[in-house]
């Protein structure tokens, strides 16, 4: 069953002959799952992402148009010591949040997406070993992601995460 | 292509790698690095840099329709690698959450060599030491080593059947080890399907695509800088303008490579939204296989990252002159 849904994703089968797979897609919630699976899977190897690629240009448009809510605001170099990186809409973060929500490939995702709270991997960085503290994460992550030698992707002492 | 390649390095020598001189070296370093892209195998390696350790499965195939490999890691978080040719993805297990990240599929032991050797013959010597067993195959040790202070040198353990290499130890001219990577079980891969090319999927988890760092083409025009003479060896492979977290403006990131080890060079002005890493004085590290070294000099900040001792990293800082 599985080979018969991959084969329908990849297009090497007939629609019309794909009618009793479909059916079991709906019925069964394994064959439902390996459908969702072989997506995944194909998405995140394609590097595809689920929306188009206007779409975060026209999001992020159309928030530069909605009001800003003008709020008491904290001492400017106080805030520049706490404020998470990648700033640049703070007002807008928790929409840009439901945003990225939108990106999580799959029906889980979807179906999360409705519960509230739904936090999203930031960029902060952390350091996940000791090893690290002494050479600054962000640079030694834009030169393992640049240039990777034999052991980067074995032995991460920093990666990111939420 | 590379199974032509291959064909044409085994058929070239009866290469006895027992008595190998001094050209035939060479061929037998030629032949791992073809060999780990061209052959289908099966195995699990330890990886040791430190204190830490990781046990990774790999499943390597190579076939018409092209280069695959499954690498998972045993040891940690749960953590997956997929890569087909250069484009490698990795799925990463955090808490609640699977995130998803593109990276460059390039140099992943034991593919650790480039297919074109003449690069490294300029910067390290080679010669053959003694036949030992490693994961429970023969294997011919070959010493690469470094020419100068500015490299790291290797000791390499290639099968001497079908001339993969199972280990590969990095050390520095004190001869202390500073990277570990060996097979403890290895054996050929026979099948022609691809239903082991796939990550483990946990339904209960968000898959979350990690966003994309922006980069973008570097031309080297309307620069203030130039880069003066580079440490023996050294060239430049890559030039980008990217984003660094935490940083408010973009930073120019060059790659410099000897063929074998990798040094980023970031350069990037001094504003109110730079990260300053260094004040007056050169921060200067080293940790694990890694140095680092990071500098102001005429209102720019200059930060040098690679898996080379610290001199080369001073030596690219260094090698960075402001246009008065």
């Amino acid at each position: 069953m599985n080979e018969q849904i991959s084969a329908l994703i990849d297009d090497e089968m007939n629609a019309a002959d794909a009618a009793h797979i479909i059916t079991a897609i709906q019925s069964s919630s394994a064959a439902a799952d390996a459908w969702h699976q072989y997506h995944l899977i194909g998405d995140a190897m394609r590097g595809t992402n689920a929306l188009s690629a206007g779409f975060k240009q026209n999001l992020m448009d159309k928030l530069e148009l909605e009001p800003t809510v003008l709020s008491p605001k904290p001492l400017l170099d106080h805030a520049a010591e706490v404020s998470p990186p990648n700033h640049k809409l703070p007002a807008a973060w928790s929409i840009a949040a439901s945003f990225a929500a939108v990106m999580v490939v799959g029906w889980v995702a979807l179906q999360q997406q409705t519960q509230s709270d739904n936090v999203l991997p930031t960029a902060s960085v952390a350091q996940n070993a000791a090893a690290a503290a002494a050479i600054p994460a962000e640079y030694l992550l834009a030169h393992q992601a640049t240039a990777p030698s034999g052991s980067t992707y074995y032995i991460q002492s920093v990666s990111y995460s939420e | 292509m590379l199974r032509f390649f291959l064909a044409c390095v085994l058929a070239s020598g009866a290469v006895s790698a027992h008595a190998a001189v001094d050209a035939d070296v060479w061929q037998v370093l030629q032949k791992a690095a073809i060999a780990a892209r061209a052959l289908s195998y099966q195995g699990i390696f330890v990886c040791q840099i430190g204190a830490q350790s990781k046990s990774v499965q790999i499943t390597h195939m190579y076939s018409n329709k092209g280069e695959f490999a499954r690498n998972v890691m045993l040891d940690g978080p749960p953590r997956e690698l997929l890569s087909q040719g250069n484009d490698l993805v990795i799925y990463n297990q955090k808490n609640e959450k699977v995130i998803i990240e593109k990276r460059r599929g390039q140099n992943m032991f034991p593919a650790i060599l480039p297919t074109n050797l003449e690069s490294i013959k300029a910067s390290y010597h080679l010669r053959s030491a003694d036949v030992e067993r490693v994961a429970g195959r023969q294997a011919q040790m070959l010493l690469l080593e470094s020419k100068d202070d500015l490299r790291y040198s290797y000791r390499l353990w290639i099968d001497t059947e079908y001339g993969l290499l199972l280990k590969s130890v990095m050390y520095n001219k004190q001869n202390e080890i500073i990277e570990t990577i060996a097979f403890s079980q290895i054996g050929l891969f026979n099948t022609a399907g691809l239903d082991w090319f796939q990550p483990k999927i946990d339904n209960k988890k968000n898959y979350v695509m990690e966003d994309e760092v922006e980069t973008a083409v570097d031309n080297g025009s309307a620069t203030v800088w130039t880069i003066k003479e580079l440490p023996a060896g050294y060239r430049k492979v890559d030039q980008m303008i990217r984003m660094v977290h935490g940083n408010a403006l973009p930073v120019t990131h060059m790659v410099f490579s000897d063929g074998l080890a990798s040094v980023s060079l970031f350069i990037e002005p001094v504003s109110k939204g730079t990260k300053i890493k260094a004040g007056a004085k050169p921060i200067h590290n080293i940790v694990g296989n890694t140095s680092f070294y990071s500098s102001v000099t005429d209102g720019h900040q200059v930060t040098v990252v690679g898996e080379v001792p610290q001199a080369t990293v001073a030596q690219i800082a260094n090698a960075v002159v402001f246009k008065k």
